[in-house]
């Protein structure tokens, strides 16, 4: 798209322990990897939970960009437990990104036009790169084109779903600049984690979990037990981010968790 | 991604930053030879060591703040006052911003007096000013005027007292009470450090929360709409619901000012550096190396900080222990600290080398090139991406040849983490990215670096 781009890059893994600076992804206080070269990361996992990775090249503009992700450190009590703690089993598991899209500054991007950033004002809020209602569409293989072939590049669903009684984990974490406050309704969900650390004690119940930029949350909730299939919202409280571009109708930051009586097959993977 | 726009300003700004950054990293020296007060806070009313002077006299004064965009801001600040009868109203003296950090002893009784002694550089000002002291408690004034919140000291050289007993240890922030939507945002604001009778090594009277005194640090957090700034110093009105920051500082300062030492001469308004400057947690040691890391937000939003390199761990909030009613512990730790607005947060934070191992355990030579077998060209100098903080090696106190017209900042392997706010266009000064809410953590080997 844009064949004069040679950026450097690198991976910051945001919240490992004790990173070493070599392996940190800072390129000012290590080394950027420049375009057609390669540089291998190395770090011990110590800590169990939710973290996440991004570029830090650069790094106002290649993380508004995209070059994010989601890692989780699972414990080395149980593959199913969020810590290493049994209060934190779960059944399944979803990872939920939350992001920005200022559209202004990526037309800016992508026309070789300099932007201000001390000017950010996002019009699209986005789960896993996806915005409502695309956050419901399954997941996908960048590699295919799937049934909606605009999501092609987008191939996370945010889908919730479950059986009664089930346990289920959200992992939340944010990678806009932005405050988020995702919810609810009809659910009691509990904070168990916060920034790749298990809050034992600390843990609480909410409907509503604040999420600022670079923060991340665990929280697990129990699906009711229903007679037939029930759908919950998950959505940003901050109602104006509902919304796709100022377009009328629901968008932004909204998902469903669907909870069934029964038949929704073991989980494989995290968000299936 | 860098536009072709804008290029030469961007090379202007570049090579400005480039001046800056060498002329701030150059007196840092190690810790051994650190000097006294070089970083860390600095108590401005110690009077010798741990004695806090309880009487404190501040005047108003004005000036300017550099940014490292080149930009200068119009500011307004509190001075501390050591002589009040060799000052008359409009002669300029000792602005700084923030404000004078004030430390006290648990118990003390405190009296602040404040002198209005309007605005030097602009002395047709006529603004009345006044101090508040979030988070304390039994907080009088007396002579002064009425205002809303406190008493005011009025132009031309009035003034107000304030009397407390500092009874509750931990950061607060003490900022002015007089049209504060504007007042506060011109920089009148500053830190106030209440030590614990326990000691002060201590943040509360809690033994969980000791700390090595040689690394008691302040980020105090703010951000800068300077279309305010040039409103008030051309008499122009400004709406204050428009405001939009375009820099944002800790301690006053915008990275890479912010890890210039304490008092560094290019920054004569600006005396508070922002750097970390430790050595990795050693459960062996007799030092007890925990840094004692006070964030205070002074601005109007939220600022999420990110500290690289490990957890901070959060013992206090606006001057409370995290504590139960039976003293049960109820701090935790974070990697996305987030510092409200007029929230402080008392933190201790080390850094343990926990992830390498001894040298060699992973298979790592402790030359990158060879460890990583990243850069695959020869000659190895061609083409790469070389950070100047960078010692060359994954290994503390390790380093390697730096290529060719690569800008060295280290001195003897040390490592650099950075710490900014998460929020990425707070890091930025303007539009000018790697700036203003980021400071570093320098972590030396253990023993410091050789003089």
């Amino acid at each position: 798209m844009r064949p004069d781009l040679t950026d450097g890059h690198t991976v910051h893994f945001h919240g490992f322990p004790n990173a070493v600076p070599a392996f940190d992804g800072v390129p000012e206080l290590s080394v950027g990897v420049p375009y057609g070269r390669s540089y291998t990361y190395y770090y011990r996992p110590h800590d169990p939970g939710t973290y996440k990775y991004h570029c830090h090249f650069e790094d106002i503009e290649h993380v508004s960009f995209g070059m994010t992700g989601i890692v989780f450190i699972r414990p080395a009590a149980d593959d199913k437990w969020a810590y290493n703690d049994s209060s934190t089993a779960f059944d399944r598991e979803f990872a939920l990104l939350l992001g920005e899209v200022w559209t202004q500054e990526r037309w800016e991007g992508a026309h070789i036009q300099e932007h201000d950033w001390s000017d950010y004002d996002p019009d699209y809020w986005t789960i896993n790169g996806r915005v409502y209602p695309d956050t419901l569409e399954p997941n996908s293989d960048p590699m295919t084109t799937p049934a909606i072939p605009r999501l092609q590049y987008q191939p996370i669903s945010s889908l919730i779903t479950c059986n009664s009684n089930d346990k289920v984990l959200l992992r939340f974490s944010n990678l806009g600049f932005q405050r988020q406050a995702m919810r609810v309704d009809g659910l009691t969900l509990r904070v168990i984690g916060k920034d790749a650390k298990f809050l034992g004690p600390l843990a609480y119940d909410t409907d509503t979990v604040d999420i600022s930029a670079g923060e991340t949350f665990d929280v697990l909730f129990t699906a009711p037990t229903v007679t037939t299939p029930t759908t919950y919202l998950l959505y940003n409280r901050k109602l104006a981010y509902l919304n796709n571009g100022g377009l009328p109708g629901l968008g932004g930051q909204m998902t469903e968790i669907r909870v069934s009586p029964s038949g929704v097959p073991a989980q494989g993977e995290p968000n299936t | 991604m860098r536009s072709l726009v804008s290029k030469s300003l961007r090379a202007t700004l570049l090579t400005l930053t480039l001046v800056l950054v060498v002329a701030a990293a150059s007196p840092i020296t190690s810790l051994s030879a650190q000097a006294p007060g070089e970083i860390s806070i600095v108590c401005e009313n110690e009077t010798a060591p741990g004695i806090y002077n309880n009487a404190v006299s501040l005047v108003t004064q004005d000036g300017y703040i550099g940014i490292p965009d080149g930009n200068t801001v119009y500011m307004w600040g509190y001075a501390l006052d050591v002589d009040i009868d060799l000052v008359a109203p409009g002669v300029q003296y000792g602005f700084q911003h923030p404000g004078p950090t004030l430390c006290f002893t648990e118990g003390q009784a405190v009296t602040i007096t404040l002198t209005n002694l309007g605005f030097s550089q602009l002395p047709s000002l006529t603004d009345a000013v006044s101090i508040i002291f979030p988070g304390q408690t039994g907080v009088t004034h007396d002579d002064g005027t009425p205002g809303l919140f406190t008493g005011e000291a009025d132009s031309g050289g009035g003034t107000v007292t304030y009397s407390f007993t500092a009874s509750l240890p931990g950061t607060f922030i003490y900022g002015s009470g007089t049209d504060p939507q504007k007042q506060v945002q011109m920089g009148l604001f500053g830190a106030i450090i209440v030590r614990p009778t326990l000691g002060p090594n201590f943040l509360y009277n809690w033994t969980s929360t000791q700390f090595n005194p040689a690394n008691d640090y302040m980020m105090l957090l703010s951000e800068i709409d300077p279309d305010l700034h040039w409103a008030v110093e051309q008499g122009l009105p400004y709406d204050i619901t428009l405001f939009h920051p375009r820099y944002w500082l800790i301690n006053g300062r915008s990275f890479p000012d912010t890890i210039a030492p304490n008092d560094a001469e290019w920054l004569p308004t600006q005396p508070y550096g922002a750097l970390l400057h430790i050595e990795p947690f050693d459960a062996a040691s007799s030092a007890f190396n925990y840094s004692a890391v006070r964030f205070l937000n002074v601005g109007m939003r939220n600022h999420p900080m990110h500290p690289h390199g490990d957890h901070i761990q959060v013992v206090g909030r606006d001057g409370r222990p995290l504590q139960g009613p039976l003293g049960e512990d109820l701090s935790y730790a974070e990697f996305g600290p987030v510092i409200g607005a007029g929230q402080t947060k008392d933190t201790l934070y080390n850094w343990e080398e926990i992830q390498l191992g001894p040298s060699g355990s992973l298979g790592l030579p402790t030359d990158i090139f060879e460890a990583l077998n990243q850069f695959l060209l020869r000659p190895r100098d061609q083409n790469i991406m070389w950070g100047e903080w960078f010692s060359g090696s994954p290994y503390l106190g390790q380093t390697t040849d730096r290529p060719t017209g690569v800008t060295a900042q280290g001195e003897c392997g040390e490592y650099y983490q950075i710490w900014h706010s998460h929020a990425l266009h707070e890091a930025a000064n303007y539009e000018s990215g790697f700036g203003g809410m980021i400071t570093l953590e320098r972590i030396d080997p253990p023993g410091g670096c050789p003089p």
